[in-house]
């Protein structure tokens, strides 16, 4: 009994760690789409490309790795106003069809671009804690704490606790907020409308680019690698609740322990299948999640 | 009449459609023979099954808006269905496609009912799930599909001649395109495609004429889904192995590429876009690694800067070259009204109540429409005037209440439903078609009436010149001033000669001599027995047309009677303009 | 204190204003009445820079805005309050209040809590209801935090458009009641859309009538509330086009 307790603490854990990398993504994905009603399909491209500059930075350029870190979430930063200018703004005012697709040429542009720069073969990259041999970890209670897998459960919370600090308690959090409400009567306010969808896409970008560069060292760093993240964040976001900030963290956590337990004890094969399965009986049964959309508008 | 009708046909044979399958027949035959190499001939059937492919999401997508992101699926299901029929059951090849174009069928209504709940990027959604919950089962149930190994030794279709060379096989292939194009295109200009087209544009315009949205969307799903495993099946017969790596996401999207990029609204598109992504990799050899690249970039390109694709602009220079055909005369005038006797009831509302969560926009109104009158619904901004109109034509569902038109109670049907019962509407802010031609638009709401296919036109051709608009009949919408925007609304309300015709503020945006005409063409309608309710802001335009005013302030009824009496009426005018004592008072 | 000249504004097919011109001093309240539809919505929205004119300008204090942003003219001292309240529903009150100062930079705390407190003086039912998101709020209390917000900009000039639109009567007396005071005692030049012509008029000093994108009467509000043209403006419009 004390060994399946702590297998299932495995699962847990370990499902914890890869729910809290799509809860990040996911909240990449929530906050671009509060504040410009985009649904941006390429989400999972960047963390992709957070993964790919590091390792550009520390495997080819040989920088230490902190500071391939840092450099690397300038770029992704650099690479958020990019995205805004290509992207978004020229399509600001059409439906939300055209938008979707052009995301979906983004997503096709960055994953081929990156094979291209890149190559196909999976690259390692390492992880923050190295130790020889690899990713270390602790024994505890039977269950193996990964320090990589702690580390992204750290970060994810500490980010999603920052992210809170600052849309509670500080001006330009509100400002960003009531951007995401209502952008036309922000701007009658004075609030610098397009400054706040620029930081808006700013910060996605970066949730994006943290993540990729958490998961590298645990999965292989492919051109692939942010095509299934994206698609299981926008699950989670869809099954957390479209549009909500809780939603998506919490979706996303919930989806990465249904896969660990679901590869577990169902099928691994199948295991990608399980978050898409959710997925679908959310849409059939439930497509507003389990937060709802926003405060219902009068039809 | 009879060298009319020849002349008539013979202009409908020398359309550019029809000349352009001409062309395409030679084109055909040509091109196998041409380009004999056998890797050219290979790219011949793998662009000919991707074109097709292709073509379905012009159905589901070009005509009716909705998105897909599972059309690698269903090129997958006839794939493989002929890939097994083939081999392992050893069935007949047209039987084995059979079976796969039914299993087509099947999924695609199974997706396409979920758009009862589900639009936008939900629907997107589910279409991915589809797609990727597919290619996990087509990879790992290893017993039926052979997994990620696949399938070889696909035989060949059996045909009148053996189709045992890559050349044969290639002229099949592109025959069958060929023919798939040919339907797809005349697809586009049945009563089914300007109804797909309809929805695109503004589904609940479409619903709220009689068309069933929610049935063309699932046919519209199952039509694509079925021409992409045809798709599949072509694929599959050509290449002689299949794996499920050629039917994932990644070629889901591509085909979504290949559509947009060539332009999703016309077959013509579709091809363009699927040889354009067959070949490209072919000339840009040297450039193999970034080709993919340049195809995701010229999607963002394509959809910035030309959102109806390379066969859209292609159309818009044609366009300067076409040559208008006119429309032939109306057999008979425009016939509205019904039967049955003047002053009698058609339309009984009692007690109807709207509440939209805190706020209650209609307080238990009263109301009673009968035959032959033109009957106003007056009052200030805010007082539920709209909200009773889209409680009438079905778009929204009342808290309490009931409504009976034509006898029969109405509450809780379908919009469609409603139209089909002989209520017809225009909307506040014009819900045109706007892509489609002032004659489509009229043809749309023609349909509501059913029938033949020559009283529809009949009553279209009435409608239009009805309006004085018949030398603009093949215009745009969006390219026609205002004034002619809310005539064209006007005319497709009445082309299927309702009983009872609802205006959500025709006069809105029109200058005086646009109200005088619409005020001449109201006064019309209403002699040849068209009940009308019209909501307005303008009083004179009120006065001169209708005979009975209902006014609503906050929600209830305050007034009725003739519209003198009602403007005289000082609750009324303190509706309007304020109570003065009050008002001194402050 | 700002002007407008001869604008003519279109919203693509359709000609909203056809050369519109009026001018509203420092100090006033005037009105601008007329039917649904008639353009006066349009007039705030070119004033307050979300819609740009094809003709014509608009002046402030003599130099022209009307190319301007809707945030620059903001900047400006102009706070539109515009149709429909549009609080913001997920924040509070008090935030919806603190964002009213965004027109200007680095204001101090003192100063911020002493105009809320000004606020909390003139809708004591904001006070009780300070930490309540925006979207709980009736329909009069949203219209109360909506002024409360417009002035919070310590602006020139308030733009106002409608604001008692689906209110009840009880309420419509106290907004307007409280549209006179800010006024009265803070000097605030207002330019007031209104369907519900005695009650602008009441409080106005001047006033403009429009129909149909033209201003067809204008006048000192005394003059046109004794004279029956508006009346028909509203209940028999279309003959003065």
């Amino acid at each position: 009994m004390f060994e399946s307790l702590s297998m299932n603490g495995q699962l847990v854990f370990a499902g914890l760690a890869i729910g809290g990398v799509y809860a990040l993504v996911a909240l990449g994905f929530v906050m671009i789409f509060r504040a410009t009603n985009v649904v941006n399909f390429s989400q999972g491209e960047f963390s992709m490309l957070g993964a790919y500059f590091l390792f550009a930075l520390w495997h080819g350029l040989k920088l230490n790795y902190f500071v391939a870190i840092m450099l690397a979430l300038v770029m992704m930063a650099a690479f958020g106003i990019l995205f805004e200018l290509a992207i978004y703004y020229p399509l600001r005012n059409r439906s939300f069809l055209p938008v979707i697709i052009a995301t979906i040429g983004a997503s096709i542009m960055m994953q081929n671009g990156a094979l291209a720069i890149f190559g196909p073969s999976p690259e390692k990259v390492r992880p923050v804690i190295d130790t020889v041999g690899g990713t270390g970890g602790i024994m505890l209670a039977g269950v193996f704490f990964d320090y990589q897998y702690m580390i992204t459960m750290l970060v994810t919370v500490l980010l999603v606790g920052l992210q809170y600090l600052f849309f509670e308690y500080t001006l330009l959090g509100k400002k960003m907020q009531a951007t995401s409400q209502d952008k036309t009567m922000a701007s009658l306010l004075g609030i610098p409308v397009g400054l706040m969808i620029a930081l808006t896409f700013i910060y996605s970008s970066l949730l994006g680019g943290l993540s990729g560069m958490l998961v590298a060292p645990i999965f292989f760093v492919t051109h692939k690698m942010g095509a299934t993240l994206g698609l299981k964040a926008f699950a989670a976001t869809i099954c957390g609740g479209f549009g909500d900030v809780r939603g998506a963290i919490l979706g996303g956590l919930a989806l990465g322990v249904i896969e660990s337990f679901g590869a577990a004890y169902i099928s691994a094969i199948y295991k990608d299948g399980f978050s898409f399965l959710v997925l679908f009986l959310f849409l059939l049964l439930r497509p507003q999640g389990i937060f709802g959309e926003k405060v219902a508008e009068k039809a | 009449m009879s060298s009319e009708h020849t002349k008539q046909t013979t202009a409908r044979l020398l359309k550019p459609g029809y000349l352009a399958l001409a062309l395409g027949a030679v084109v055909v035959v040509l091109l196998p023979l041409i380009f004999t190499s056998r890797y050219t001939t290979n790219l011949f059937v793998l662009g000919s099954s991707w074109g097709i492919a292709t073509l379905g999401l012009v159905v589901v997508l070009g005509y009716t808006g909705q998105i897909s992101l599972a059309q690698a699926a269903f090129y997958g299901i006839g794939a493989y269905a002929v890939a097994l029929g083939t081999t392992r059951w050893d069935v007949n090849w047209w039987l084995a496609l059979l079976l796969g174009l039914i299993a087509a069928t099947l999924a695609g209504a199974v997706l396409g009912s979920t758009t009862r709940k589900l639009g936008g990027h939900y629907l997107a959604m589910v279409t991915i799930c589809f797609q990727i919950i597919y290619t996990l089962v087509t990879t790992n149930w290893i017993a039926v599909t052979g997994g990620p190994d696949g399938i070889s030794n696909i035989k060949r279709p059996p045909f009148f001649v053996p189709l045992n060379s890559a050349q044969r096989y290639a002229w099949f292939a592109l025959a069958v395109l060929l023919l798939v194009a040919g339907l797809v295109w005349w697809l586009r200009d049945t009563v089914l495609g300007r109804a797909m087209r309809a929805i695109r544009e503004n589904e609940l315009a479409a619903e709220a004429l009689g068309v069933d949205t929610r049935r063309v969307k699932v046919i519209a799903f199952t039509i694509s889904a079925v021409i992409g495993a045809l798709g599949g099946a072509i694929y599959a017969s050509g290449y002689l192995y299949i794996s499920p790596d050629s039917f994932n996401f990644d070629h889901a999207v591509a085909f979504l590429a290949m559509v947009l990029v060539g332009g999703s609204d016309s077959a013509l598109g579709a091809i363009l876009g699927a040889g354009l992504l067959t070949f490209l990799p072919e000339w840009l050899r040297d450039l193999k690694r970034i080709y993919l690249v340049i195809y995701g970039c010229a999607i963002i390109l394509v959809i910035v800067f030309m959102p109806e694709g390379l066969w859209g602009y292609v159309k818009l220079i044609g366009r300067r070259f076409a040559r208008v055909v006119a429309l032939p005369p109306a057999p008979r005038p425009i016939r509205v009204g019904g039967h049955g006797a003047k002053g009698e009831e058609i339309l009984r509302v009692e007690k109807l109540l709207k509440r939209f969560g805190g706020l209650l926009a209609v307080d238990e109104v009263d109301l009673v429409v009968r035959r032959g009158e033109v009957h106003a619904l007056i009052g200030p901004n805010g007082s539920g005037k709209t909200t009773i109109i889209n409680l009438l034509s079905g778009l929204y569902v009342p808290t309490a209440g009931r409504i009976h038109f034509l006898d029969r109670g109405i509450v809780g049907h379908r919009p469609s439903r409603i139209a089909h019962q002989g209520m017809a509407r225009s909307f506040q802010n014009l819900r045109l078609f706007r892509e489609l031609s002032v004659w489509e638009n009229i043809l749309v709401g023609a349909h509501r009436a059913g029938g033949h296919e020559s009283e529809t036109q009949a009553r279209a051709l009435a409608a239009i010149e009805f309006v004085g608009l018949s030398d603009k009949a093949h215009e745009l919408c969006r390219n026609l001033p205002y004034g002619h925007q809310k005539l064209v609304e006007l005319a497709r309300a009445i082309a299927g000669e309702p009983e009872l015709l609802l205006l959500d503020e025709p006069g809105a945006g029109l200058n005086q001599t646009e109200k005088q005409e619409l005020v001449r063409l109201l006064k019309r309608l209403n002699e040849m027995g068209l009940t009308i309710l019209i909501v307005e802001h303008d009083m004179s335009l009120v006065s001169s047309v209708a005979s009975v005013a209902t006014v609503l302030n906050f929600g209830e009824k305050i007034a009725e009677g003739t519209v003198d009496e009602v403007l005289r009426n000082p609750a009324v005018v303190e509706a309007y303009l304020g109570n003065r004592e009050v008002a001194l008072g402050v | 204190m700002f002007e407008v000249r001869d604008v003519h504004v279109a919203y693509g097919a359709v000609t909203a204003l056809r050369g519109i011109s009026l001018e509203v001093r420092e100090g006033e309240i005037v009105c601008l009445l007329g039917a649904n539809g008639a353009g006066k919505s349009t007039t705030l929205r070119t004033v307050s820079g979300l819609l740009h004119p094809l003709k014509g300008e608009v002046l402030l204090d003599g130099k022209p805005i009307h190319h301007l942003s809707a945030v620059a003219i903001a900047k400006r001292g102009i706070s539109h309050v515009p149709e429909g309240r549009h609080v913001f529903p997920g924040l509070t009150v008090r935030e919806n209040l603190v964002l009213g100062t965004s027109n200007r930079s680095n204001v101090r705390r003192e100063e911020m809590e002493a105009d809320m407190a000004r606020m909390f003086k003139l809708f004591p039912d904001l006070e009780r209801l300070k930490s309540a998101l925006g979207w709980t709020l009736s329909g009069g209390q949203q219209q109360m935090l909506a002024i409360a917000r417009g002035l919070m900009a310590r602006p020139k000039v308030l733009l106002m458009d409608e604001p008692s639109l689906g209110l009840a009567p009880i309420l419509v007396q106290e907004v307007f009641r409280v549209i006179k005071e800010i006024n009265a005692t803070g000097g605030t030049t207002i330019l007031l859309v209104e369907q519900n012509a005695s009650m602008a008029l009441a409080i106005s000093q001047r006033g403009y009538v429009m129909e149909t994108g033209r201003i067809v009467l204008q006048g000192s509000a005394q003059e046109l509330l004794q004279n029956p043209q508006v009346r028909d403006a509203y209940l028999g419009g279309g003959k003065g086009a």
